[in-house]
């Protein structure tokens, strides 16, 4: 019966990521909406990791996102490498190159440079994956400090903690608009510069399939890792710290540590969705971390399961597909309903509707129904079987 | 505009030395054996207002942590900072003019006393039922917009009053709907981990009401005109020193201006702060009310029943909420997502006042009113300061949070 179970689900894994790669070409015309379906299913499993197993209400999921996509598009917008030393502009040396950061004092330093550098020298950006990886180094490091800082605070304390730090960094993102574009928008480059070529086909830079790729790699990588970390120690120390504090601690589980750890992988993987995102979507404004997107993706994992990685993820791509295909108005004789704003009531509605009837989410149980198929009559005949060999102690 | 660099230095200075004062004296208090309390916000002030020098006469003497000292240290970290913003900005109006900062503070109180009468009502939720109700701001948006459609394009002549009583009652039959609906589960054992289900819930309903009331209004800005217009009156009668009515405004001491609507709005609160209070502490049911705020397996041993209650406190709290919209919607442009800034601010109120506390919640409404006035009025760059706005509240949430959980009069946890 074991066997049988992990065949299963290897096998549920293998169906449902030959799905995901196999989706393109089934629905070529909506790649797009794939990709974000994606995004948001990274940020949702993610918070479902941080509010569902380790109990922690985080409302900064979005603020972190905003984080890597924000470290990323920064970085292309002021980091150059130059194979000469510009003399003008503050710069790093770097193993033979010197990484120079332009600064909004002195914006024109870099064009003053190239009179003096040599001929031929090379000014570059970063590759996407570069400021990428920074956006996670970021997010990780803001995921650390607001970790260590919100220790003693419990759900309300720690949900306001968390709004207040997501405000406050989105207010500052609009504001500074000499360095972030503020409401206006910042400009990325594509994932792909220059295109890529997969299995003898060349794709430009403005071509879906590899962007939905690298997210399917980002979200598969990402849910792999969670899932490990929820099935190993960590996964049951952050459980026993969400039932009870305390009891957890007195059974020698590290508290602070493991609170720490469950922010800063969170923190890092929501940075690392915002920052393919913003190179996805290629104009990222500071409304990517406005409370209402953080009520969507809550309410996407809600909604899925938010005790269950794989539930949030599925809920998460399933609502974005709904909502999109919602947007056509819906006409019945003569009377029209504009989808467009009622999908989102709609939306709302469940959620509560969801949260009171089926604290699980409605993703959640039909997993377990496949999943754990058999472990009730397992369990029933079993105790059957114990019965039946003492009969005085009764089932 | 460009800063000095040392106004930047300045502020570095503050924010390491509070941070070092706030890491490390609890520890040298813990260390010598005496009592911990309070001691990271004094050591924060102490390290941010006298610097390495406070702090190591601090660790030296480890007074015991009193108000007065709070009071004072933290006094001179505002003197420091006022400084800072002087020096770096002398040509600002808050530094040469006097009038100005007293108008700003006027007028920063008068907005403040909404506010506060907004986070009466969340705080009045919290000390029954316990939770935090996020969707605070929506029926603050609500009450401004059922006032709208009632005084505005339903019955154009009314007394603008009725339309808020309309909205009073709309906003108190939608918070015991929802309580019905949503929050009495909760009670009766039907939800696994309620604080975190009624955290989710409210969340839920604020993005339903928001939703709902964009799809029904439409996103464009709805404005009322001011409920009342104000005789004219110059006191005394020949200068008008000492006040001077005109229709939209008023005028203190030639110095201290205050547009009408504004004062309208002050005056409503006011007038519900009292009601609150006499209900409160003059009525049986008010006093059930406390009595269940206070010990709830005792109250219903008396005959009150906590249920009943429960339902009251929400009713009560969003009925709150929908006056304060009632009363601003003369003031501001109403637009469906307004109560999202009103509900941030209303976590503010009641963080900085004490969870659960009454007094607490409409002090901290006038201190935020005054610091948000001072800050748009007073930080350079007028655009800037704008959009910097929303953070104000912010950042005093995540000091309080940090150095004094429970806030100004908050019950100790």
């Amino acid at each position: 019966m074991r066997g049988n179970m992990r065949l299963l689900k290897t096998l549920t894994w293998v169906v449902g990521t030959g799905f995901l790669l196999i989706l393109p070409w089934l629905i070529p015309t909506r790649m797009h909406v794939a990709v974000i379906a994606l995004y948001y299913a990274i940020l949702a499993s993610s918070w479902a990791l941080l509010a569902g197993y380790g109990g922690q209400f985080s409302f900064a999921h979005m603020a972190f996102a905003g984080l890597g996509a924000y470290t990323a598009g920064l970085i292309g917008k002021f980091v150059r490498l130059t194979s000469a030393p510009t003399q003008t502009c503050f710069e790093v040396p770097l193993g033979g190159w010197w990484m120079v950061i332009q600064d909004t004092a002195s914006p024109t330093c870099l064009e003053q440079a190239k009179a003096t550098m040599p001929v031929g020298s090379l000014i570059v950006k970063l590759p996407p994956w570069a400021d990428i990886v920074a956006g996670i180094l970021i997010g990780g490091l803001f995921g650390l400090l607001i970790g260590a800082l919100v220790l003693r605070l419990r759900r309300t304390y720690l949900a306001l903690f968390t709004i207040a730090f997501a405000e406050i960094l989105r207010t500052v993102v609009n504001a500074e608009r000499d360095i972030t574009g503020g409401p206006g928008g910042l400009k990325l480059d594509p994932l792909f510069p220059n295109g890529v070529t997969l299995l003898g086909h060349e794709f430009g830079p403005a071509d879906k399939l590899p962007p939905y790729l690298l997210m399917l790699a980002l979200f598969l990588a990402s849910l792999g890792l969670m899932y490990w970390l929820a099935g190993s120690r960590f996964g049951l120390f952050i459980r026993s710290i969400r039932e009870d504090e305390e009891a957890a601690a007195s059974l020698g589980v590290n508290v602070v540590r493991y609170k720490i750890l469950l922010f800063t992988v969170t923190a890092m993987i929501a940075a690392a969705a915002g920052g393919v995102y913003a190179h996805f979507v290629r104009v990222i404004a500071p409304n990517m971390m406005v409370i209402k997107e953080m009520s969507v993706v809550i309410a996407m994992a809600v909604i899925g399961g938010m005790e269950s990685l794989l539930g949030a993820a599925i809920g998460a791509i399933l609502i974005e597909f709904a909502l999109e295909q919602l947007r056509n108005d819906i006409t019945v004789g003569s009377f029209t309903l504009n989808m467009a704003d009622w999908r989102l009531v709609v939306f709302g509605a469940l959620l509560m509707i969801t949260l009171r009837f089926w604290g699980n989410g409605l993703i959640y149980p039909i997993i377990q129904r496949i999943t754990r198929r058999g472990v009730a009559e397992e369990t029933v005949a079993k105790r059957l079987q114990a019965a039946s060999a003492n009969p005085e102690e009764g089932p | 505009m460009e800063f000095p660099s040392i106004f930047w230095y300045t502020i570095l200075w503050l924010i390491f030395w509070g941070a070092v004062g706030a890491l490390v004296t609890p520890r040298v208090y813990a260390h010598k054996d005496k009592f911990t309390h309070q001691t990271a916000m004094l050591g924060a002030f102490v390290g941010a207002a006298f610097g390495p020098v406070g702090l190591v006469l601090l660790w030296w003497f480890t007074p015991p942590v009193t108000a007065k000292w709070l009071t004072l240290t933290g006094l001179v970290t505002l003197l420091w900072l006022s400084l800072a913003f002087a020096k770096a900005d002398p040509d600002n109006l808050c530094v040469t003019s006097g009038s100005f900062i007293a108008t700003q503070i006027a007028n920063g109180l008068v907005i403040g006393s909404i506010y506060g009468l907004m986070a009466l009502g969340l705080t009045l939720i919290f000390s029954i039922l316990g939770i935090v109700s996020f969707a605070h701001g929506e029926f603050y948006m609500l009450g401004g917009m059922v006032t709208y459609y009632f005084t505005q394009v339903w019955f154009p002549d009314i007394n603008p009053l009725l339309g808020v009583l309309v909205a009073a009652l709309f906003t108190f039959a939608l918070g015991a709907i929802f309580e019905l609906l949503f929050l009495r589960p909760m009670i009766t054992g039907q939800i696994e981990r309620p604080g975190e289900y009624a955290i989710l819930v409210t969340f839920g309903l604020a993005f339903f009401l928001q939703y709902t009331t964009l799809t029904l209004v439409g996103a464009s800005p709805k404005k009322v005109p001011r409920f009342f217009d104000y005789p004219r009156i110059t006191l005394p009668s020949e200068t008008g020193n000492l006040l001077k009515v005109t229709p939209g405004n008023l005028t203190f001491f030639d110095t201290i201006s205050i547009p009408s609507a504004r004062f309208t709005a002050m005056m409503i609160a006011l007038a519900l702060l009292f009601a609150l209070i006499y209900f409160l502490y003059r009525t049986w049911t008010g006093k059930a009310l406390r009595a269940v705020s206070q010990d709830r397996q005792a109250a219903a041993v008396t005959g009150i029943n906590p249920k009943r209650m429960n339902t009251l406190a929400f009713a009560l709290g969003g009925m709150l909420a929908g006056i304060s919209g009632a009363a601003l919607v003369q003031v501001f442009s109403w637009v469906p997502w307004v109560g999202i800034p009103a509900s941030s601010r209303s976590f503010v109120i009641i963080v900085l006042g004490g969870m659960g506390s009454l007094p607490g919640a409409f002090i901290g409404g006038l201190v935020l009113g005054v610091v948000e006035a001072l800050g748009a009025g007073c930080v350079p760059d007028p655009n800037r300061a704008a959009a910097y706005l929303p953070a104000y509240g912010m950042i005093i949430l995540v000091l309080v949070l940090l150095l004094k959980p429970t806030g100004l009069f908050g019950r100790e946890l």
